[in-house]
């Protein structure tokens, strides 16, 4: 069966007019030497500029303590409200707390939050996607008549409806999220399913007599996901957003536990006193969403695409 | 075009406006220098006028007997009702208002009261006994639909007009706190407009008072109009205007984000707010703005134990987290020197409160001397179990009082250096008194407003909700006691025991004392609080 596949893969077809679509991500650094990835690189310093980040706040998020050694929760009254300094970089709480060891260890339930929210939607939305684009018939009306239901209500509005029923706690305000992004995901799943199908190495395997889930897995699910996982990728800074919004409004982490979203809450009405307490986090996430849009879009075929 | 700059009109506008900014900064980094309690009042009062005031959150019912939102509800149910009588805010004593005078039973089970001739509502008909009787057949009537006033109607028989300006109200069961109740805004009295219809039409309009203001109208979460009441002349005798009130007209803005209300007022938008957060109460006070403040009387703020949970069942585990809490530093790092650090379960306003400081003081070597003695020994990640089980406590708390958050965590952090782990947990009203209801939580984090040590029996009574599960005879005797002697030196024994009783078990372990703190312009005069620490009738206000 695989000799049969590979006779009619899209390297022996190249004209073909349904290439079947290769990820960016694997497809990336085989081609050109070091060289060619620097200028590439050198041409695009913002894209530097947010790998450079993420690789910065990811330690964070596993690893708090390779970044600083406060404590998040430690109390000093006597440094309540100090500015920021070259002792706290991002200044104090009105607990004296030290707001750069709670950003870090923010980042922790945040980002995790993040991820359990955009695998939630990745793969829920994929599978419904893959089956309805694949199955056709009533399972295809059933699952998108769902999907549009589903796209008909704002996404932040489902959220909060969710995390209302599941209660309280980082790990819902992830899964309501999640669900919330199942829908965008089902139908460029679902798309990308429906253009594959039709093409000649899916219909050549199906003639060679294998089974409907091994063309599936095989042959369907590996070229129709490069969009869904760009997708998933810009997915995921709007998650982090959606995520420290519910945070903000409270459904997150009961406190002392920092997260970013309460972090910028509980700062708010200290404003007039000491901005730092909203703007060091509201930074913080605002480079990471959009350091996470800037390496989405360069997974969009950019490396491909580079003059 | 060339994007050259001229400084027009608009560009002059720009410059000035970055000027006014400054001054307020200017004048914050002077410091003490500008501290401007009483605001240069000077001119006499002018009559006229809008006063606009910031309330913090929507009121939802202006009926003084509904569940409204606490005391934002009541600073505007207060300016249109008066009460029988009236607590001045300066003795705490009762002085007369709509009742020229009245009396006590000495078994505290009959009050009579001798109403003021000529008082009428502002719907024209006027004040008499049977008005008191209608209303107060009205609020029993209406049961859990005035959850304001029904509480003070425990035992009630009836009211009996003896004759036209004499009434008499009888209950089963003595209830000598039903006098101050009497002054409440919850049991203003309302006309008989208001009273004909059903309860449910009586939140957003149809309020109809005896008061110096009349409502104009009330639109849910964005503000209440009231307009001058023509003809008022039964002013108590605390305010210093008698007669028609200076202002035509009073404007209550809902503006719930405390930075905002702020804002509005630096900006002149709004002449007065409440509910200032401590952390601005030094910049608005260095930069000339009047503060109107005033300690709430009754409950401090205090963690309660729930006493049906084995962990706080021992009174030694309770007594260690008194000592171990540092009610000082909590006052000092998340409260301003308005606010009092507790030195009793009631506050220092409230009648009969006695001084227990001596009995709250800090010490952690104590605390883990009694934690030692209970049988709690420290564990491997320094919170402290006994049989397999961790000295946690699940902590519920409201987010009512802005400094609430920080206070816990702090006093989190302040329990964790004796060994003990307290988890927070926040709920929404309804919520929480399910919680209490059900009795899933170690320690409950509030407080309870009223000018009257009665306020002890609902929070700690066995015989009413009793959400703490306390057991305890002495201090239901105490809490019984006090109901059932109108003598004021007897009953303020009962009270003083009851204090004793509750701050050495440590049934509840009080922090600090609430304070009302209002913001004033500086064209803004003659605003006071009532001696509930809420807003008082606006009589004597004025803008000039």
């Amino acid at each position: 069966m695989t000799d049969l596949t590979s006779v009619f893969h899209p390297g022996a077809e190249p004209g073909a007019a349904d290439e079947p679509h290769t990820t960016a991500v694997a497809g990336a650094p085989v081609r050109g030497g070091a060289r060619e990835v620097l200028t590439f690189l050198a041409r695009r310093p913002g894209l530097v500029a947010a790998v450079g980040w993420v690789a910065l706040v990811l330690p964070a998020a596993f690893a708090p303590g390779l970044l600083t050694s406060a404590d998040p929760l430690a109390a000093s009254p006597a440094d309540k409200l100090a500015a920021p300094s070259a002792l706290h970089p991002l200044g104090t709480d009105e607990l004296g707390r030290d707001l750069y060891a709670r950003v870090v260890h923010g980042a922790g339930l945040s980002l995790k939050a993040t991820v359990i929210a955009v695998l939630v939607g990745l793969l829920a939305g994929s599978v419904l996607g893959l089956l309805a684009g694949f199955l056709r018939g009533w399972a295809d009306d059933v699952i998108m008549r769902v999907v549009d239901v589903l796209l008909a209500i704002p996404g932040l509005l489902l959220s909060l409806a969710l995390v209302t029923a599941l209660g309280f706690g980082t790990v819902n305000v992830a899964v309501a999220v999640g669900v919330a992004s199942v829908a965008s995901c089902a139908r460029v799943m679902r798309s990308e399913v429906l253009r594959v199908r039709h093409s000649l190495y899916v219909e050549a395997a199906h003639a060679g007599g294998a089974r409907w889930t091994r063309v599936l897995v095989r042959h369907v699910l590996p070229n129709s996901s490069g969009p869904v996982l760009v997708l998933a990728a810009l997915e995921f800074g709007t998650s982090i957003l959606s995520v420290s919004a519910l945070s903000f409004l409270g459904y997150g982490a009961q406190p002392p536990t920092p997260e970013w979203g309460s972090l910028i809450a509980s700062g708010r009405d200290y404003l007039a006193v000491a901005w730092w307490m909203t703007t060091m986090p509201g930074l913080t996430i605002a480079a990471t969403v959009l350091a996470a849009n800037r390496i989405s879009r360069m997974l969009d075929g950019e490396w491909r695409h580079r003059g | 075009m060339k994007s050259s700059y001229r400084p027009g009109r608009r560009g002059r506008g720009r410059v000035l406006a970055a000027w006014l900014a400054a001054v307020p900064l200017a004048l914050a980094a002077c410091g003490q220098a500008g501290t401007a309690e009483t605001s240069a009042a000077g001119n006499a009062p002018r009559a006229g006028g809008t006063l606009t005031f910031g309330l913090s959150t929507d009121p939802i019912s202006i009926n003084p007997r509904g569940a409204g939102a606490g005391n934002d509800a009541l600073y505007v149910s207060r300016q249109l009702v008066d009460s029988l009588t009236e607590q001045d805010p300066a003795t705490g004593k009762l002085i007369p208002w709509l009742a020229t005078k009245w009396e006590a039973s000495d078994d505290a089970r009959t009050f009579t009261f001798t109403l003021r001739d000529g008082v009428t509502f502002s719907d024209g008909s006027p004040l008499t006994a049977q008005s008191v009787k209608d209303n107060f057949d009205d609020i029993v009537r209406a049961g859990a639909k005035a959850p304001s006033s029904i509480i003070y109607f425990t035992g009630y028989k009836a009211t009996e007009v003896v004759d036209k300006l004499t009434v008499k109200i009888e209950f089963t069961t003595p209830n000598a706190a039903f006098l101050q109740a009497s002054s409440t805004a919850a049991l203003g009295l309302l006309g008989p407009s208001t009273l004909a219809r059903p309860v449910e039409e009586r939140d957003v309009a149809n309020v109809v008072g005896t008061g110096p203001f009349t409502l104009d109208h009330y639109t849910k979460n964005s503000e209440v109009v009231l307009k001058r009441r023509k003809g008022y002349g039964w002013a108590p005798a605390d305010r210093e205007h008698q007669g028609d009130a200076y202002l035509d007209s009073v404007v209550f803005k809902v503006i719930p984000e405390a930075g905002v209300r702020t804002g509005a007022l630096q900006s002149g938008q709004i002449a007065a707010i409440g509910s200032v957060p401590p952390q601005n109460v030094q910049v608005l006070r260095s930069s000339g703005y009047t503060l109107v403040v005033r300690p709430n009387p009754g409950n401090v703020f205090s963690l309660t134990a729930n006493e049906s949970r084995p962990l706080l069942k021992d009174v030694r585990v309770r007594q260690a987290l008194a000592k171990a809490i540092n009610a000082q530093e909590v006052r000092d790092t998340v409260l301003t020197p308005d606010f009092a650090v507790a030195t009793s379960i009631l506050a220092r306003t409230t009648p009969d409160w006695t001084d227990l400081s001596g009995a709250l003081t800090f010490d952690v070597e104590a605390a883990k001397k009694l934690l030692d003695e209970a049988g709690w020994t420290p564990g491997a990640d320094g919170v402290r179990e006994k049989d397999g089980e961790k000295l946690s406590l699940v902590t519920t708390w409201l987010s009512n009082f802005g400094p609430n958050q920080s206070a816990l965590e702090l006093i989190q952090q302040q329990l964790s250096k004796i060994g003990v782990k307290l988890e927070l947990q926040t709920y929404t009203v309804p919520e929480l008194l399910q919680v209490y209801a059900k009795g899933t939580f170690d320690l409950a984090w509030g407080n309870l407003s009223r000018a009257d040590g009665d306020v002890l029996r609902t929070n700690y009574s066995t015989a009413g909700n009793n959400y703490y599960r306390i057991d305890d005879a002495g201090l239901e005797d105490a809490l019984r006691g006090q109901q059932s002697t109108a003598d004021g030196a007897e009953r303020a024994g009962h009270i003083q025991r009851a204090q004793k009783l509750i701050v050495e078990k440590a049934h509840s372990i009080p922090v600090f004392e609430l304070t009302t703190i209002l913001a004033l312009s500086s064209k803004t005069h003659g605003i006071t609080l009532g001696a509930d620490s809420r807003l008082q009738q606006l009589n004597d206000a004025w803008v000039s």
